[in-house]
């Protein structure tokens, strides 16, 4: 492999990343894309990569979320019980499947994305009235509002239910998940936005790495590709947040949601 | 102004999580970046070894100060892998220096599962 060529990777992690961030849906999303239709890299390969860039941007979010005590910790913790069963049971499954089933699963994956981004939109404030006799009572302060948020848990099965399902497509997909999870724990479990995306943030790095191993053993990691890939990702995801500070939009959201329906397209008659 | 005790230990799990993970994250950074840089300033193209070395081969190539760029990246990444698993174990300690016995429990168990997976697959 030619030194050139981590040029390409580490120019397409920024992109990709950036892109993830900015659009909350986290690296894996376009990564993977961008790596089997751009690079032409192994299905599998491309969800190992992607496996290890969503380790490093949850893991970089989750210790500024940890420590501003956004995340929910005993409530994340809880949850990853389902979230690491469910990703074992994925990267099992996922090396046992062809590239093809692989890619195609994927296209529906983006094709469900593009239309949770849409429906996220339309819901972007979520529910608002916290739920004072649920499990986990926890507070956090809301630096945008000025405000102390305190709110607790309802229904914690059923998100652990979303959960287990989201960890599973972790594991099979390479992808974090969140965009399920985090409308669940929203508006089945009434937890604020915030706290929710924080939370689901904080275990996406745990349930990634459930099934990283699996991925590496089956020799589908290949380090000349994943370093430059993972380092892109994570400068893309630092750039990411502090772009998303300043563009909001449905336009923007628009756009996106049509370009992955076209990367779906792509991806499953390739 | 003296904080009580109690409220000097209530987040410290949060705190070493937190100081855990930002280890993870540029420990294995630095890793790959330096990989990387070797990689550039080697000539030619460079070669993966014919199957994934061993974790153990490739932190016996650490210690022993060798500055292979693909060893380099190896251990950034399986530094990368490793991390969830110290976060998990960090919050089973940090859950028992706040005497929260349940979390310990739920920790140790998702820490459990993790390693039952680590071991399943190097095997």
């Amino acid at each position: 492999m030619s030194v050139d060529s981590f040029f390409l990777l580490i120019g397409g992690g920024v992109v990709t990343g950036t892109l993830g961030a900015m659009l909350g849906l986290g690296g894996g999303v376009f990564l993977t894309p961008f790596l089997v239709l751009v690079f032409n890299l192994p299905m599998h390969q491309a969800i190992a990569t992607s496996i290890l860039a969503v380790i490093a941007t949850s893991s970089a979010g989750a210790a500024m979320n940890v420590e501003r005590r956004i995340v929910n910790l005993r409530l994340g913790m809880t949850l990853e019980v389902a979230t690491v069963i469910g990703a074992i049971f994925g990267g099992l499954t996922a090396n046992v499947l062809s590239g093809e089933v692989l890619s195609r699963a994927f296209a529906v994956l983006l094709l469900c994305v593009s239309f949770m981004m849409l429906w996220r939109m339309k819901h972007s404030r979520g529910i608002s009235t916290p739920i004072e006799a649920g499990a986990f009572p926890a507070s956090f302060k809301d630096e945008a509002a000025g405000e102390v948020v305190s709110y607790s848990v309802a229904r914690v099965p059923w998100v652990m239910g979303v959960s287990l399902i989201a960890g599973n497509i972790s594991g099979l997909l390479g992808v974090g998940g969140g965009i399920f999870k985090v409308p669940a724990m929203n508006l089945i479990s009434g937890m604020p936005l915030k706290a929710a995306t924080a939370t689901s943030n904080f275990m996406i790095g745990v349930t990634a790495a459930a099934s990283a191993f699996i991925y590496f053993a089956h020799g589908h990691l290949n380090p000349l590709i994943a370093s430059p890939a993972v380092l892109g990702v994570l400068m893309g995801s630092f750039l990411g947040v502090r772009i998303n500070r300043r563009i909001k939009g449905a336009s923007l959201t628009w756009i996106f949601a049509a370009v992955l329906f076209v990367i779906s397209l792509k991806m499953f008659w390739r | 102004m003296m904080l009580s005790e109690s409220a000097v230990d209530r987040h410290i799990v949060e705190r070493w999580i937190s100081w855990t993970l930002r280890i993870g994250v540029w420990g294995s950074a630095t890793l790959m970046a330096l990989g990387l840089v070797l990689a550039w300033f080697s000539s030619g193209t460079l070669r993966l070894p014919s199957e994934n070395p061993r974790p153990a081969d490739v932190l016996h190539s650490l210690l022993s100060g060798s500055l292979d760029p693909v060893m380099l990246m190896f251990a950034g990444l399986l530094f990368l892998m490793l991390t969830p698993f110290l976060r998990v174990l960090t919050a089973a300690v940090g859950f028992a220096a706040e005497k929260d016995r349940t979390f310990v429990i739920v920790a140790l168990v998702v820490f459990a599962m993790l390693l039952a997976e680590l071991v399943f697959s190097l095997q």
